[in-house]
């Protein structure tokens, strides 16, 4: 078996943990709905919710044992083209009415 | 300095291509194919964002009426789903496969009781008047509209990806039984995992941007 | 270029068309798992798509010939609907990387196949059936499309043609693209022969492994905005309709975001052909080896970031339109630095003036024509006045036929005889290459002509005034597919008459030549190890 072949064996109990902190973030996204955060409403929730798939990629999908820089490198690659694409079109939206 | 990084992925491997089986490969594979997974959902995200950007109070107005209960359960449905699963490959990694075909039913238990909820909430909706194109419907403010659009069309979606995991993971609990899946090979379950997580984690971005506007 | 241990001496002669695996005949080859063989039967349903389009084509110049009509105005619209989508979805994005993207790739990196066999077959038949799903729309459900390839809401969503089968017909080919492009990034990163590192990668498959990327990131947002398409006009969803507070310039965006990166996906492959072929008839290393590699990857990049240039007169934001021109500008410099680079090699070289090289040079002449149009239209004042008018398909058509149409000619000959085991004529094959030159700078420079006169696109008839350059076109266009029809009666007589063909007619030091001509099924009797770069033509002379 090659190197980057080794399974590393994750532990229930790393499982369970990261589950728990997943159900303990779940529930600071609904308490933060209930407060007025005005414009920070939106990049809150995205924080959380990022934390919590941050998790999930890193843990329940293995990413972090990965050792070649390609699996390293793809999750950022495709933030970095979403958000491209996001504020590029938000370039357009933004300022129909022109730029102040 | 680029020649000297890509010394770096000058990795003067064996023999791969004499080997029969690529475990990383196949992995990588997936990992790829889930990135354009992401962009398909990620096209919505867009045109949600361009139209939440564009109809703030009326998005806040429409989502009020989604039932953040039914929301909330869902979401750690799906987390806990994604537990399951998790434990599921990591139990057959271990040799415990009647554990991991446990694991992996429930899984599969949590995604159909998902979509039963998500199939509640739209039949109330519906009975309500409110699906595309309703009168009721379109006698609302056009970001109303547009929200439950959104709603219908990405819920859906999502909806329809978890259906499709159900079935891969009936596969998988199949090969699990014969064997097939085993210590040895255990990446096809893997591989399916990776599947599920994605589906589960696009579920964590739609559960605030629909159910938490306030 | 390799110190192998087997080819000197053991060359299987059993080529990859005698070994037909599990089954026979036909099954033989719509059920193999052979990439060669995959490689080929897209080569069969391409070419087969580029006639038809080709067709349509004629008969819209044909239109176009003379003031006044031939044809009623919704025939006209279908027609340039219908070329625009086979040439578009099922010809100019796929051809390169399916055909000799599947059948060299491979072979280039020192594999057997590729990384998913079964995938690479299961990207065939989705190919195959979104073809077959887009032909159908022709004949059903209202008839064929009429809104240009780009369907554009909200027309889009109430013509009450075949809208919803032809777009989702494109969807499938869409995810055909996708699985094509994992297949071959994970082929490239993970099969490479010992010793075939990054750097010493055929520009080819550098050029490949970049579209392939492309392929993977934006293939899926035309997918669901095709989809939304169809949703809208079963499901009244409202997201592109203006009566629910729709956005269509959103669908613009959506739209775009895909096609023009699709754009990259259609000339980087070409690119990757040239790049390998004007060093073997130079007889000398390419000019900057890694600035070519490189700049790839960066036109891939900022390519996927200019989306906003097709829509300057749409009524997005005059700063999008700033910033979107701004990065159309900087864009052109990789592609320049390849240009260069070309040349360069060129320069001092040995020049062999065999037909390959000849649509190399072609290539280089008319892609720049149709790089310097673009940036011509990519300056905002300048747009006003030429978006929608013949300028643009002029321009385009340099880029993609002048420039990807003239790659995949190049390909075609450079590899014909290690596919076919046969020689061509190379004779005629040049004065096909003449003909069309000629045809083609007759017809498409008089469309840029046009559109700098005024002439708007996709009309079906139009003013006296632009009488003469139409017709100067049209004439252009005959000339031009008579030397098409050279070109491909050529080729198809070469592939049942032609001479047989040495394992390595042209010198080549890249990987394939070093395999028979045709290749044996598992490409390698024994992996070779490789011990330098892929134009190293110093170490294939010295090893006879």
């Amino acid at each position: 078996m090659k190197p980057e072949e080794e399974i590393r064996k994750t532990r229930y109990k790393t499982y369970a943990l990261v589950w728990m902190i997943l159900i303990i973030l779940t529930g600071m996204t609904l308490s933060a709905a209930g407060m007025e955060l005005g414009r920070w409403t939106v990049p809150i929730a995205l924080a959380i919710a990022g934390a919590k798939s941050g998790l999930v990629l890193n843990y329940f999908m293995h990413l972090r044992s990965e050792r070649l820089l390609i699996f390293k490198v793809i999750i950022p690659l495709v933030l970095a083209v979403f958000l491209i694409f996001i504020l590029l079109t938000f370039s357009d939206l933004a300022f129909r009415g022109g730029v102040r | 300095m680029i020649l000297g990084s890509l010394k770096e992925m000058d990795e003067v491997k064996e023999l791969v291509s004499e080997e029969v089986r690529d475990d990383t490969g196949a992995r990588l594979g997936m990992w790829l194919f889930i990135l354009s997974e992401i962009l398909l959902f990620g096209g919505m995200f867009i045109l949600y964002s361009a139209y939440r950007y564009k109809n703030p109070v009326d998005f806040h107005h429409a989502s009020r009426e989604l039932d953040v209960i039914l929301g909330t359960l869902n979401t750690i449905i799906l987390l806990t789903s994604s537990l399951s699963m998790a434990a599921s490959v990591a139990a057959i990694q271990r040799g415990q496969r009647r554990l991991s075909m446990v694991l992996l039913m429930a899984t599969m238990a949590l995604g159909l009781f998902f979509l039963a909820i998500k199939g509640f909430e739209w039949g109330t909706k519906i009975e309500h008047g409110i699906y595309p194109n309703s009168p009721t419907l379109l006698a609302r403010a056009k970001g109303e509209i547009l929200f439950f659009g959104l709603y219908y069309v990405m819920t859906g979606l999502h909806g329809l990806h978890v259906l499709v995991g159900v079935c891969v993971l009936f596969v998988m609990l199949i090969l699990l039984l014969k064997e097939k899946i085993n210590p040895t090979h255990v990446t096809p379950l893997e591989n399916s995992g990776l599947y599920w997580h994605l589906v589960d984690m696009i579920w964590i971005f739609l559960y605030p941007l629909f159910y938490l506007i306030s | 270029m390799t110190s192998t241990e087997a080819t000197e001496s053991i060359h299987p002669r059993t080529s990859f068309y005698e070994n037909h695996g599990r089954y026979r005949g036909i099954l033989s080859w719509i059920l193999t798992l052979d990439h060669k063989r995959i490689g080929l039967l897209y080569f069969i349903v391409v070419m087969a798509f580029f006639f038809s389009g080709v067709v349509l084509g004629f008969f819209m110049r044909l239109q176009m010939l003379a003031p006044g009509t031939i044809m009623k105005p919704q025939t006209y619209n279908s027609l340039f609907t219908l070329h625009g989508i086979t040439m578009i979805f099922l010809v100019v994005i796929p051809a390169i990387p399916t055909i000799f993207g599947n059948f060299f790739l491979p072979i280039q990196i020192g594999a057997r196949d590729v990384a998913f066999p079964r995938i690479n077959l299961l990207s065939w038949w989705l190919f195959i059936s979104g073809a077959i799903i887009v032909v159908i729309s022709v004949f059903t459900g209202g008839g064929p499309p009429d809104t240009g390839w780009t369907f554009y809401a909200p027309y889009s969503l109430r013509t009450t043609v075949n809208v919803p089968l032809a777009v989702f017909g494109v969807f499938v080919l869409g995810m055909s693209s996708i699985l094509t492009g994992v297949n071959l990034v994970t082929t490239t990163h993970r099969l490479r022969a010992p010793g075939m590192t990054w750097n010493r990668l055929p520009l080819f498959v550098w050029a490949i492994y970049s579209t392939s990327w492309v392929q993977i990131l934006v293939t899926p947002v035309i997918g669901i905005t095709l989809v939304l398409i169809i949703m809208e006009r079963f499901l009244g969803v409202g997201v592109f309709d203006p009566a629910k507070g729709g956005d269509p310039i959103l669908y613009q965006h959506m739209f775009w975001i895909y096609s023009h990166p699709a754009t990259y996906i259609i000339i980087l492959p070409a690119m990757g052909v040239i790049s390998d072929v004007v060093p073997v008839f130079a007889r000398k290393k390419i000019f900057g080896y890694m600035a070519i590699a490189i700049s790839g990857v960066a036109i891939a990049a900022v390519g996927s970031l200019v989306w906003g240039h097709h829509m300057f007169v749409s009524g997005q934001s005059d700063f999008a339109g700033i910033l979107f021109s701004l990065l159309t500008f900087l864009v052109a410099v990789p592609s320049a630095i390849k240009v260069f680079n070309w040349v360069a090699t060129l320069h001092k070289g040995s020049i062999v003036l065999e037909p390959p090289l000849l649509f190399c040079l072609a290539f280089i002449f008319l892609f720049s024509i149709g790089g310097l149009t673009g940036l011509l239209q990519g300056a905002l004042a300048n747009n006003m006045h030429l978006h929608d008018t013949y300028w643009i398909p002029g321009h385009f058509h340099y880029i993609i036929f002048g420039g990807m149409g003239f790659g995949l000619f190049a390909a075609f000959h450079y590899w014909f005889p290690k596919m076919f085991g046969r020689m061509y004529n190379r004779k005629a094959a040049k004065w096909a290459w003449l003909i069309m030159l000629v045809g083609f700078n007759i017809f498409y420079f008089s469309m840029l002509l046009l559109g700098w006169e005024g002439m708007p696109r996709r009309y079906y008839d139009y003013l006296p005034q632009f009488r003469n350059l139409h017709l100067t076109a049209t004439f252009g266009s005959w000339i031009l597919i008579t030397g098409l029809i050279v070109m491909f009666t050529n080729l198809f007589r070469g592939l049942f008459k032609g001479e047989k063909a040495e394992d390595n007619p042209w010198g080549g030091a890249t990987l394939e030549w070093q395999i028979s001509s045709p290749p044996p099924t598992e490409n390698f009797e024994k992996i070779p190890v490789i011990r330098h770069g892929p134009y190293d033509f110093g170490e294939l002379e010295r090893n006879g």
